[in-house]
């Protein structure tokens, strides 16, 4: 809301510098923007929040303006005189949409003469950057930036049968407004027709037919309350957006129609001419009478945090428009005005007798008490695995919970329901290459596609060395009511092997128990390589996925070199770990170390030969390490291959003996020729 | 001459070598040394060979044996003092070879993203003024994002359009979830983190909430459809807009790293009255922090608590403002692209 310091001077003494009053005013809760000189005149940019329709014309900033300087308040009493004709014989109102309409006031005047407005009308409006019109049209906007009521002038000649009829507009019926565009109204919509036509749609904007112009010699004035919900959605589906409009959805007073309708009339007389019909129809309910408040003083100091002056408070609630009904030690009852449908509590006025008094006078060296704080499991968890994960090289993504079409159907590990879809799609949030992909409208139930898509932008900036991670949730229906579930997942995007991508996971899981130990089973995900891919357990618990990314999913996804991807799910780990360490003796004494080289089937999973290298060895043996296969179809036939493995042995009561080892090592031979027809190579 | 006479005179030899080198105090008084006992014509150790010629034949090879060791020794002692006058180390010579300025083997540490390293810090602030960080869905009903935040159905903050209203693909009523029963929505704000904590929790309370956020606006340099925010919830007896002033002076002051004055000044949100918009003053003005207020008593009841017996600050932040001040970030798209060159800064 602009407000122009010359004009807030037609209401109260302005004593005060401009800068002091803005800032007295952002204080009380019209945040200074900015200031603007037009002419001789400052014009001061203000933000009023949504609960202050009061304050989106000049008198409403005056009366904060009276209030925090203890300085008066002139307000106009507009009492044009009127001729013996009467309005109601010449015109009629129906409301045939109460809920769209509440209330409308109409008033007649005739013979007026269309000029220019007033300089000193034209110099007020032009601080505020409104179009110059003519007298009538310009003493209409003049009014709504005094009072804050939006007002319109019709020409009556164009009403036909001096009939207005507010009704909701028909499907698809077509009005042409003041900007000269046409519309397509749609029902919900509330307009304002004579007996045969829309002639304004109603709170919005005015019609072309019946606008006011060198040849208008009656006019009909319209002050009227709107429902703020019908024009909201009305203003915004015809992306049509106007200062009446702008008020109406901000709850006007509604009982300030008539003082509007005086006022404007008595301008046009003014600079106009003509004749103000006696009389006003007025169509519809005034608004209820409001409900007294009780302000207990107990309740400032308790929530502002400060000490009150008694003498203060009633005084001011007076200053802002309250009527008082009573007051004594404790408290002060009184009625709100009709321009503050904001305030309805008791909390409400302690906002009030605060904001005017100062909450500059609030302390900020108050004794809050102390507190512990914890930090969650969940967080420790993180932080451990995003510490594991930098160390590794990894960068961290962010990426939008929402993606097209193909990303979501490319990786649904979790989930074989569809999809949740969100009503607006994401805009501007896919780059160039992409945008043919499809609306962002789709609930993630993987983080990996998104990781992909950076990973392509990566690439096509030559980034090289690309390792990502995100940490996110994912969105899981289940078709069942309530809140789906929507587990935090972790997803890895690497550009190195399978089998480094892998390690990268046995570290996170080593930091987060030391015990744990992950296995990997077969899976079949179209997204990841036949092969190089599996299921990755802890246990009896899914972790999630680890593969190579196929060659069909690179090409889908862009990709100019491999991905190994990761998507692993947080809650498990969150489950497996163990935030305090605990300790175990360590031997003191000396290892027995000894290398296996054995021949054996190419079926035969390291993961199956390592357990039975581990059987009944129990605590003497401390480690199984695999070192390395060779092929040499020669020597051993094909389908065969030579793996090498080391074993650590050690005790923890005694050096261990030659012949201890022996046996060890005799049942490691033995055990793996039985399991696997593994031969031991010399 | 006999063996041993030979013998002593060569140990000699050595002990007063090993003597006058290890004494030597520049490269001067060693070379001195050195033409004293090595010097090829008249050099101590050429005199003493010259004695060899007299040892008895059949004791040559012995008295050979002990010269060759002698003049080992004796090389080794002047090449040690070389050594130890040539640099003060006493690491050897400079290899050239060896260029020690070759940058050392990359090894690139990952870095967490701005947004996550902005949240840590945050939380940090927060948890060290006793507050514990509390989690909540962002997949929200209505209830919890709207009705029991005070929102009302007619307020334009519910309109579908600026909202992530959801539904399900099999659905036939589409977008009708947006005004049917309870529908489901990404949340607008953390504020429902509030409501999921007091619904389950007695007073006193001391939360902050951190979280992915959405609201269908269209991307560009200072808008992006999901963004992340901060959200301090405080309930006890008396807690009033003192105890919110003073906290936020403490955490912008930790923020900052420096003592930073805290203002508020009136503003509106339906969850709390009164209202405010709270900034801080750095680089001589007044920067907006966010808004916050007193939990209006409407909220309170929703959870079952009794406004007349407790009372509540809450204040939220925008993350990405914050993380883009700090970093001199110019465009909100650059955290969300991640361009590891981009990541690579922080």
């Amino acid at each position: 809301m602009i407000v122009s310091w010359n004009w807030l001077t037609e209401y109260v003494e302005l004593a005060m510098t401009h800068d002091d009053l803005v800032d007295r005013l952002t204080m009380s809760g019209l945040n200074h923007e900015g200031t603007e000189l037009v002419g001789s005149d400052h014009a001061i940019d203000l933000e009023v929040t949504s609960n202050r329709a009061d304050c989106l014309g000049h008198i409403g900033v005056a009366r904060e303006i009276a209030a925090l300087y203890e300085i008066p308040l002139n307000l106009p009493d507009p009492q044009p005189a009127t001729c013996s004709e009467s309005i109601s014989q010449v015109c009629s109102i129906a409301i045939e949409s109460a809920g769209a309409c509440e209330r409308y006031t109409a008033r007649l005047i005739r013979g007026v003469k269309i000029g220019p407005s007033p300089e000193w009308m034209q110099e007020r409006l032009k601080s505020l950057g409104i179009g110059i019109v003519n007298n009538v049209v310009d003493a209409t906007n003049y009014v709504m930036f005094e009072c804050g009521q939006p007002l319109h002038a019709f020409d009556f000649a164009k009403i036909k049968d001096g009939k207005i009829i507010v009704r909701e507009a028909q499907a698809a019926e077509a009005f042409e407004a003041i900007d000269h565009r046409t519309y397509q109204l749609t029902p919900g919509m509330c307009v304002i027709a004579d007996s045969e036509n829309p002639v304004a749609l109603g709170g919005v904007m005015g019609g072309a037919d019946s606008e006011v112009s060198e040849t208008t010699v009656d006019v009909l004035i319209e002050a009227a309350y709107f429902d703020p919900l019908t024009i909201r959605s009305a203003a915004r589906k015809l992306k049509l957006h106007s200062p009446s409009s702008f008020r109406f959805e901000r709850n006007i007073d509604s009982e300030n129609l008539d003082w509007a309708s005086r006022r404007v009339c008595e301008l046009i007389l003014q600079s106009a001419g003509g004749e103000l019909l006696e009389g006003v129809i007025d169509a519809g309910n005034p608004p209820a009478p409001r409900e007294a408040i009780t302000l207990r003083y107990c309740q400032l100091e308790r929530l502002l945090g400060i000490k009150i002056p008694v003498d203060f408070i009633a005084p001011t609630l007076e200053k802002i428009g309250l009527a008082i009904e009573s007051s004594d030690e404790q408290s002060v009852t009184a009625v709100p005005p009709s321009w503050r449908k904001d305030l309805t509590r008791d909390v409400d006025l302690v906002e009030e007798v605060g904001r005017i008094y100062g909450f500059e006078k609030i302390p900020d060296n108050v004794n809050v008490p102390m507190s512990a704080s914890y930090r969650p499991k969940a967080d420790r968890v993180i932080d451990k695995i995003r510490s594991v994960l930098t160390a590794a090289g990894f960068d961290e993504a962010v990426t939008p919970s929402l993606v097209p079409q193909p990303w979501s159907d490319a990786f649904t590990p979790w989930c074989d329901s569809p999809p949740l879809i969100s009503s607006q799609p994401m805009l501007g949030v896919l780059e160039e290459y992409s945008h043919n992909i499809g609306a962002v409208n789709l609930l993630r139930r993987s983080l990996v596609p998104s990781l992909l898509e950076v990973r392509r932008i990566n690439d096509y900036r030559s980034n090289a060395n690309v390792n990502l991670f995100e940490t996110a949730k994912v969105y899981l229906p289940s078709g069942q009511q309530g809140i789906p579930d929507q587990p935090l997942k972790l997803a890895l995007a690497s550009h190195r092997d399978f089998f480094a991508v892998k390690g990268v996971v046995e570290a996170l899981v080593a930091a987060i128990n030391p015990s744990a130990t992950v296995q990997v089973n077969e899976c079949n995900e179209a997204l990841l390589d036949a092969s190089q891919s599996g299921e990755l357990w802890i246990g009896e618990q899914r972790l999630g996925w680890i593969g190579l990314v196929s060659e069909s999913a690179k090409k889908q996804f862009g990709l100019r070199s491999e991905a190994t991807v990761v998507e692993i799910d947080l809650g498990v780990l969150e489950n497996e770990t163990q935030l305090i360490a605990r300790h175990a003796n360590q031997s003191p004494f000396p290892p027995v170390a000894r290398d296996f080289n054995f021949i054996m089937d190419e079926e035969v999973r390291w993961a199956s030969l390592e357990s039975t290298v581990r059987s009944e060895n129990g605590p003497l043996l401390e480690s199984v390490k695999y070192r390395e296969t060779f092929r040499n179809e020669k020597k051993d036939g094909s389908g065969k291959k030579r793996v090498l493995f080391s074993v650590v042995f050690r005790s923890q009561e005694a050096t261990l003996t030659g012949e201890q080892a022996e046996e060890l090592c005799n049942r490691i031979i033995a055990n793996c020729a039985n399991a696997h027809q593994a031969i031991l190579v010399g | 001459m006999s063996i041993e006479l030979f013998l002593e005179q060569l140990e000699a030899l050595a002990q007063a070598a090993s003597k006058a080198f290890s004494e030597a105090a520049d490269s001067d008084q060693l070379d001195q040394a050195r033409v004293e006992f090595l010097g090829a014509k008249n050099g101590r150790l050429k005199s003493l060979q010259k004695n060899m010629g007299a040892v008895p034949g059949d004791q040559k090879k012995t008295a050979g044996m002990k010269l060759n060791s002698v003049k080992n020794s004796i090389q080794e002692a002047f090449e040690a003092a070389q050594s130890r006058l040539s640099s003060a180390s006493g690491a050897g010579e400079r290899d050239l070879k060896f260029d020690a300025t070759l940058p050392g083997n990359a090894f690139h540490v990952g870095r967490l993203h701005p947004i996550t390293q902005t949240i840590n810090e945050l939380k940090d602030i927060m948890g060290r003024l006793g507050f514990t960080p509390a989690e909540g869905p962002e997949i929200e009903d209505d209830y919890h994002n709207f009705e029991a935040l005070n929102i009302p159905r007619a307020h334009p903050a519910r309109d579908p359009l600026d909202n992530f209203y959801l539904s399900v693909a099999e659905s036939t009523s589409g977008n009708d979830s947006a005004l049917s029963g309870n529908p489901l929505l990404l949340r607008s704000q953390t504020s429902t983190v509030q409501i999921r904590v007091m619904e389950n929790t007695q007073p006193p309370v001391r939360i902050v909430s951190l979280g992915r956020v959405y609201r269908p606006d269209t991307a560009d340099w200072s808008h992006y459809p999901m963004f992340h925010q901060i959200e301090g919830l405080m309930v006890d007896e008396n807690v009033s807009l003192a105890d919110l002033k003073t906290v936020l002076k403490l955490f912008a002051s930790s923020y900052l790293g420096d003592e930073v004055p805290v203002r508020i000044r009136p503003s509106f949100f339906p969850f709390t009255e009164p209202s405010v918009e709270a900034d801080y003053y750095w680089d001589g003005k007044w920067v907006e922090f966010g808004g916050a207020g007193i939990v209006d008593p409407n909220v309170l009841r929703s959870v079952g608590y009794d406004p007349e017996k407790v009372s509540g600050f809450a204040f939220g932040l925008g993350i990405e403002r914050l993380c883009m001040i700090r970093h001199q970030i110019t465009d909100i798209r650059y955290l969300f692209t991640n361009d590891t060159r981009f990541l690579h800064q922080f």
